[in-house]
């Protein structure tokens, strides 16, 4: 790891196929501000996104990087971390990905508390197929599968994570590029999964949830003396309803990620070049 | 060949059929006698008839047969479910005391003997079944020691006091025996020898091979029969620093097992039927994204949740085919427990040298039944680890593009790209289940796609070249009937030949554990009059496969009832099918 990498040396010189606007390239920018900052470079970074309009981000980052299938994407970033306990995980991918068809693997990946950074793109609509409703669209949203709105209840990301026992849970907004930057990096540091719910705009699908909307209705946490400490007080941000919040809800700073807790240190990657020495003993055992 | 002893012990689940049995074939195989082990059990825990058997012999045995010299009952239904395999020098060992009036008939040789109330003098009624094992052993004339040996590893963890309280149980039961019955008439002398062997089933097997290829982790879902790979390399795998993880369902299993391949370890899941079904919404990205990766399907029972504790070979078609798109794998299915040691070592080879996924394919026979053999058998020295072409730091230069990219899907001759894994300065590249180029990035050029495409399957044809896809051979060579089986067939079908002989009937019989590729038959068929495949499913995948390999047609023993093939049974099937015409 060297200290002058710069967060371009983590651009790939793929240009991106987002929509000119589209909110995916600030929370792009300030994912690789926040490696850069916390001293990873790309050789010892491992990228997982989704599919999605989101998904594409591992393609436009320079890193060791797997893009796989939807909604699947933290299952294999907590196999990336277990064999690899010394490279640095980030997976990313949108709303649909993460609430919807990854839904059953977010619960648990939360609550198995894997060292890792998971970064959702939550515009709520799913982007790349076209406009239709996702778990966080608004009820009364109209798209194209749901003329009249979904008529159900937006998933509450944040609330679902805290449910299954978050010890890190965070919000930005990915046009506030600095403070947005500033949260992905707590999440890396952070010892354990640290989640971050991203509102980064569909500017071509979505004209409800617009930067606009967010710039208009965001409340920042850091102005409101939050202490992400208190859970009870992080209980009461996340649950609230009627305010949009951007910064770290909750953390407990007292988090041991899931390989220290099961004592998985070594690199799993160099083995033997035969069977380990002492591999007759597990012949024996059935004696 | 010396004589067998088929020994029984049936009852409900939750009576500890299972370990009555395998403490009983343990004691067999410490007295160096070889043993091979069959389970019946219910999709259910409590309730629901259950049976252990054991065949065993001073030779090598490897099938069940229909014969039952003795058998322990706890119940009733025990004795009519195995009534057509009980002879006249039967003996059932029951007991009286019970609530039930055991029905035995006249011919057999009925052993009452008051388990329970005998267990409690020995310090508890849940000994019981060790009482009848003690009885077991004075009526077979077996050395009640190796019983005792059998016990210390069983409950030598649990203290010396439950370790004395079995071997007086064990005691206990012999001398009821040895005082009010005369047995002598029944001829039982269990002859030991000198040998040390190991007892062990295939799943085990596969565990074991897993460790000594270098695997370093495992995700997996529980699922018959597949689960107890998973709960041998718990705990067993951190001692050689690696990790299991049960995730939260299949589709979890085989991604965690992807990542943690992608990043250098040796890796692999296992699951059976309904959790193959969810994995193979990734195999594509294991073989496009060219992740080297094991992934093991022990067959039941299907489809749908079918008959989850039951024997199939359905499978193979969903190996072979599963998957949208077109997807190289490689299919490799052993044929005995100790190909499942040595085929799970050779799966993590190919997968690396080939970067691909590989098809593990055992089946619920296998993975349930205890066999002895020699230690050898498992020789760890001959386990040999061929990583293929992962790069190192010096290496990388090699596969840089113009402007300092790493080819991490170079189109090479032989179809094999190298392999970087995370760390590797300078190798930082995208893999992708999208189409994609040389360096991992998404593409739908044309020409780029071909080559990709072409480039994958490259692979198997040098695989094809490279590797010895061969099959085992029994029986005589030069035979006009020639049968072809896969699995788990091969135990039943060379015991079956010693029964043909007796017909003076002459067979060929080959065992293939290459599934794809495979060996080409055309040679072996072509000379032969008749040719048989024999497989534990209804419509003969692996007979299907053959037949358009050939362009012959070949005639099929199917058996599809959720047990094993037998020996007997199977000499008889396969005098029938040579008496029949081949189909047009
Ligand atoms: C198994 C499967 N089902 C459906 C799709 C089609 N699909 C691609 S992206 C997507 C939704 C993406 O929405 P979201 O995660 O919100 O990402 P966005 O495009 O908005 O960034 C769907 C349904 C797929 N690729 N795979
Ligand atoms: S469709 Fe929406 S989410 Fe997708 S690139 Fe365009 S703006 Fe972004």
């Amino acid at each position: 790891m060297s200290s002058d990498v710069r967060f371009t040396d983590f651009k790939s010189d793929k240009q991106p196929t987002w929509c000119p606007g589209c909110g995916d390239f600030g929370t792009m920018n300030g994912m690789m501000k926040a490696l850069a900052n916390t001293g990873n470079d790309p050789d010892n970074t491992f990228v997982v996104a989704g599919i999605g309009c989101s998904g594409k981000i591992g393609t436009y980052m320079h890193s060791y990087a797997l893009h796989g299938v939807h909604g699947r994407a933290l299952p294999v970033g907590t196999g990336v971390k277990m064999a690899r306990p010394d490279i640095e995980v980030m997976v990313a991918g949108g709303d649909g990905d993460g609430y919807s068809i990854g839904a059953g693997h977010f619960v648990h990946a939360v609550r198995r508390n894997v060292d890792m950074t998971y970064v959702v793109m939550d515009n709520r609509i799913y982007g790349l197929t076209k406009g239709q409703a996702s778990p966080t669209s608004r009820s009364d949203f109209e798209t194209s599968t749901t003329p009249e709105g979904p008529k159900q209840p937006p998933v509450n990301p944040l609330a679902l994570a805290l449910a299954s026992g978050a010890s890190f849970i965070a919000q930005s907004f990915s046009s506030d590029a600095m403070r947005h930057a500033e949260i992905i990096e707590k999440a890396i540091e952070h010892d354990g999964f640290g989640f971050v719910n991203v509102f980064s705009p569909c500017v071509t699908f979505n004209d409800v949830d617009t930067y606009d909307y967010f710039r208009d209705n965001l409340v920042d946490l850091q102005d409101e003396d939050h202490d992400p400490n208190d859970y009870e007080a992080a209980k009461g941000v996340i649950l609230d309803s009627d305010k949009e919040y951007q910064g770290v809800m909750y953390q407990n700073e007292n988090s041991v990620p899931y390989h220290e807790e099961h004592g998985v240190t070594e690199d799993m990657s160099e083995i033997p070049d035969g069977a380990p020495d002492d591999a007759m003993d597990l012949v024996r055992e059935f004696y | 060949m010396a004589e067998d002893l088929n020994w029984a012990v049936g009852g409900e689940a939750g009576d500890g059929i299972d370990s009555t049995g395998k403490i009983f074939a343990q004691a067999l195989s410490r007295a160096g006698r070889h043993v091979f082990t069959s389970k019946d059990f219910a999709s259910r825990i409590r309730g629901g008839y259950t049976s252990y058997k054991i065949r065993t012999s001073v030779d090598q045995v490897q099938s069940v047969v229909d014969r039952l010299d003795i058998l322990v009952a706890l119940t009733q239904r025990t004795i009519d479910e195995n009534l057509d395999e009980l002879h006249e020098g039967s003996a059932i060992i029951y007991d009286g005391e019970r609530s039930w009036e055991a029905e035995i008939p006249d011919e057999m040789t009925a052993v009452d003997v008051p388990l329970k109330s005998l267990a409690e003098e020995a310090g508890g009624a849940i000994m019981r079944n060790i009482v009848a094992l003690g009885a077991a052993c004075e009526i077979t004339g077996f050395d009640v020691e190796y019983l005792d040996e059998a016990l210390e590893k069983r409950f030598g963890g649990k203290g010396s006091k439950i370790v004395e309280n079995n071997k007086e149980a064990a005691r206990v039961g012999q001398e009821y025996v040895r005082e009010n019955y005369d047995l002598d008439h029944l001829g039982y002398n269990i002859e030991t020898t000198d040998n040390d062997y190991v007892l062990l089933n295939g799943n085990e097997a596969i565990g074991m091979g897993a460790l000594a290829a270098g695997c370093r982790f495992y995700a997996g879902y529980p699922i018959t029969p597949a689960t107890s790979i998973m709960e041998y390399l718990t705990g067993r795998i951190d001692d050689y620093g690696g990790h299991v993880v049960q995730a939260e369902d299949e589709l979890s299993a085989i991604n965690m097992a992807l990542g943690a391949a992608r990043s250098g370890a040796r890796s692999m899941t296992a699951t059976s039927g309904a959790g193959i079904d969810l994995m193979t919404e990734t195999f594509g990205l294991v073989a496009t994204s060219e992740t080297p990766l094991v992934i093991t399907d022990v067959q039941r029972s299907g489809p749908s949740t079918g008959m989850p504790t039951k024997q199939e070979q359905g499978d193979l078609n969903m190996a072979l085919y599963g998957g949208h798109g077109e997807v190289p794998r490689f299919v490799v299915a052993p044929t005995s427990i100790t190909e499942c040691f040595w085929k799970t070592v050779e799966a993590f080879n190919l997968a690396e040298k080939y970067q691909t996924p590989v098809f593990l394919v055992s089946d619920l026979a296998m993975s349930v039944t205890e066999q002895t053999f020699p230690p050898e058998a498992f020789d760890m020295d001959e386990v040999e680890i061929d990583r293929g072409k992962l790069v190192d730091e010096d290496e990388v230069d090699e596969w840089l593009d113009a402007q300092g990219h790493f080819r991490a899907h170079a189109v090479t001759e032989d179809g094999v790209s190298p392999r970087a894994i995370p760390g590797t300065t300078d190798a930082a590249h995208m893999s992708t289940g999208l189409e994609h180029d040389e360096l991992g990035r998404r593409t739908e050029e044309e020409d780029e796609r071909v080559h990709q495409v072409d480039k994958r399957y490259r692979k198997v044809e040098t695989a094809r070249e490279q590797e010895d896809w061969d099959y085992r051979e029994f029986g005589n060579a030069d035979a006009e009937n020639l049968i072809i089986s896969w699995g788990s067939n091969e135990g039943a079908l060379v015991e079956a030949l010693d029964y043909l002989e007796d017909d003076g009937i002459d067979v060929r019989v080959i065992s293939v554990p290459y599934i794809y590729p495979r060996p080409d038959l055309t040679e072996e068929i072509e000379a032969a009059d008749d040719t048989i495949v024999v497989e534990c499913n209804a419509t003969g995948q692996f007979a299907d496969v053959i037949e358009r390999d050939v362009l012959t047609r070949v005639k099929r023993i199917n058996k599809y009832t959720g047990v094993r093939f037998k020996a007997d049974e199977l000499a008889d099937a396969i005098t029938e099918k040579l008496s029949e015409e081949v189909p047009a």
